[in-house]
């Protein structure tokens, strides 16, 4: 019966089929958003930041990935991960448009979305991520650009693909700049936070550490889940498990690095009494967002994944990698969601009660949470149809069925 | 070049890493010495230190009955949108015991956080010191919202058409309406202040150069002026009173004084 069913339907194209559905839903809510103006979203002056931000920072650091294994792979010469490398790069530049996307959706004035490029505040967090996003979104294109020109369809233009030969030989340089901004941006990407001085919950000088380390573990790690899963699906092989697993367990030892790091921005930060901070560390830990706190930032995402991401290797267990894996990125996810509400559900002085009247509670609109899926979809589509049909990803030589791995769940989609 | 990094070594590394860091070092010193001038951010000008008037506003808690008059005043000549309002009078019954009422516009800080964290320079310090917006640059991505540490700050979330409730009954609108998509906050009525300082009036003394919320006071809890000028009403007010700003440990210097009940 089941077979059956898997026959007539392809499940690969009716996936795509799903993609399309949200993008379309998603279209006539950004639509909205664009003739309509912001007004449609549930941002208020008390909540200017929401899910589009958490969004962004989300996709951003889990395409760190891209650099730090592009790092390896071209500087410290670990040519075993050249293949990682390669799912990170094209991961890093759909978390990028992504990013963009959201960013896009959430200025007032999508229009003068240039700005930032001509009219330059060196003093701005933002400025600084806006033009380091925007040369990265340059490197990243130029790293993907080679394996985009190996496609059958470039066949008639073989000029073109000489040239990705050619863009190809300076991985190495491409790397290192792709270093140097993404330390910079991954990092300021928390400084904004870190230096809003009004906001006690945010002003700590450890926030650009904390990203950034947090990014490179949840990065990594997130370009191993995906790659699990496309093998998984697709029935190919297209990174050696010794190389998954290594890469597992680094992202497992700096995910441990980076909560150690937390561990001690909690308890120092928040030692004595602290105007604001405290009352904020309260509400992290003991109020509106304990619960996915707790559970899901502290232990899900952050301590049972280090665990599992370490000891995959060792028990040579693909489930554990794939699950250790997918939480420590849904952990990074859920810290950008608390870092960035925990800015707003404070008021911004207490004595005197200076923003009473602007604190807001905020749940996203629907027209949120439709382009939100948009962006996401969009993403989905272009990396499954990248995953399917770019030479670079069509796999290795097998050497043993990739079914003994995991369970079994799509045998028609190869 | 793809070669001659795979062929570095260590010490060749180190040399490289250290004459990149040397040349960007070099580069921001350039920067800032022959290009960042004509940055409003960090001049001596923009802090209100080049000799010109000191403008301040002067807010006394002793007198404020909390009408709302300033509020209404303000909507009507900004022509602000209802529920997004440059100026609000809150109402704080712990600090002092008693209920006392604090309106609250932008403070105009010397070292804004909202001026320092805009991206495109949006916003800025005008020449005299005062923090004000170019509504033309302004690409709505609310980070000063997030870094004013006042909550001054409102957005245009939507095109305003609605008729302004507070005209012609508390004033008439003075300047255009900021269009769809931009952040704003008070201005301290700086089109007053220009278009009166051009005409030979004083800011402070004459009406017609005063911010729209101190014209109306209906008890002169609060007026404006310059603080290098003795005289002026700003300067008058505050002598043998205790006066406090909002958030001082934040080291923002705000132009907005409070004088506290006595």
């Amino acid at each position: 019966m089941l077979n059956q069913l898997r026959q007539r339907i392809n499940l690969f194209w009716a996936w795509i089929g799903l993609l399309v559905v949200v993008i379309v839903v998603g279209l006539y809510a950004a639509f909205l958003i664009f003739t309509k103006g912001l007004v449609v979203t549930n941002l208020t002056d008390g909540t200017p930041w929401g899910l589009w931000i958490i969004l962004d920072l989300t996709c951003i650091g889990l395409s760190a990935g891209a650099f730090s294994l592009s790092a390896l792979t071209y500087l410290l010469g670990q040519e075993s991960y050249r293949p990682l490398a390669r799912v990170a790069v094209f991961i890093g530049i759909l978390g990028y448009s992504g990013a963009l996307m959201a960013l896009l959706l959430d200025i007032g004035r999508p229009d003068r979305f240039w700005h930032g490029w001509v009219f330059w505040n060196i003093h701005s967090m933002l400025w600084e991520v806006t033009m380091c996003i925007t040369f990265y979104f340059l490197v990243l294109t130029l790293e993907v650009f080679p394996m985009v020109v190996e496609l059958p369809f470039f066949d008639r233009l073989p000029w073109l693909r000489e040239l990705g030969h050619r863009v190809h030989r300076f991985a190495p340089v491409l790397a290192i700049v792709g270093m140097g901004l993404s330390l910079l941006h991954q990092s300021s990407l928390g400084g904004t936070y870190g230096v809003v001085v009004g906001r006690a919950a945010l002003f700590r000088p450890t926030m650009p550490l904390l990203f950034i380390v947090s990014a490179v573990a949840a990065g990594i790690a997130f370009s191993v889940h995906l790659t699990l899963i496309v093998e998984w699906l697709s029935g190919r092989l297209l990174v050696p498990d010794r190389v998954l697993f290594q890469a597992g367990q680094l992202a497992g030892a700096i995910l441990l690095i980076y909560l150690y790091m937390r561990f001690w921005d909690t308890t120092a930060g928040n030692y004595g009494y602290v105007p604001g901070r405290t009352e904020a560390f309260t509400t992290l830990s003991a109020g509106t967002f304990a619960l996915t706190f707790w559970t899901w930032e502290i232990l899900l995402g952050g301590l049972l994944a280090a665990y599992l991401l370490i000891r995959a290797r060792f028990r040579n267990s693909i489930m554990m990698l794939l699950i250790g894996s997918g939480l420590t990125a849904s952990g990074l996810a859920f810290n950008r969601y608390h870092t960035t509400l925990l800015a707003f559900t404070e008021p911004l002085s207490r004595n005197p009660p200076l923003t009473d009247p602007l604190i807001s509670s905020y749940t996203p609109a629907w027209t949120e949470w439709a382009t939100a899926f948009m962006i996401l979809a969009i993403l989905a589509l272009i990396f499954s149809l990248g995953m399917r049909y770019l030479p670079a990803f069509q796999g290795l030589q097998v050497d043993k069925p990739l079914e003994e791995r995991l369970p079994r769940l799509v045998g028609a989609a190869r | 070049m793809s070669e001659y990094i795979r062929r570095l070594n260590r010490r060749e590394f180190v040399k490289l890493v250290g004459a990149l860091g040397l040349s960007a070092a070099a580069g921001a010193w350039v920067w800032e010495e022959f290009w960042a001038h004509d940055n409003p951010i960090g001049e001596v000008t923009a802090h209100g230190e080049g000799g010109g008037p000191y403008w301040a506003m002067v807010i006394d808690l002793q007198t404020c009955i909390g009408c709302e008059r300033c509020a209404f005043a303000c909507q009507a000549t900004n022509d602000t949108a209802t529920g997004h309002l440059w100026n609000i009078v809150l109402r704080d019954e712990e600090t002092f015991g008693k209920p006392v009422f604090l309106p609250r516009p932008c403070m105009h800080c010397e070292h804004a956080p909202c001026v320092e964290v805009c991206p495109v320079k949006a916003t800025y310090h005008r020449p005299d010191g005062l923090v004000t917006m170019d509504y033309q640059r302004c690409i709505g991505c609310r980070y000063c919202m997030v870094a004013c540490p006042y909550g001054v700050r409102v957005f245009n979330w939507e095109e305003n058409n609605e008729e302004n409730p507070m005209a012609p009954t508390w004033g008439t609108p003075e300047v255009r309406r900021r269009p769809r998509g931009v952040a704003e906050k008070c201005t301290f009525c700086s089109h007053r202040i220009d278009a009166g300082l051009e005409r030979g009036l004083r800011p402070g003394y004459d009406r017609a150069a005063t911010p729209a919320c101190c014209v109306i006071c209906p008890t002169e809890a609060r007026v404006f002026g310059d603080l290098r000028d003795p005289n002026s009403p700003a300067s008058r007010k505050m002598q043998g009173r205790q006066a406090v700003v909002l958030r001082p440990e934040l080291g923002t210097k705000p132009r907005v004084y409070y004088l506290l009940p006595t």
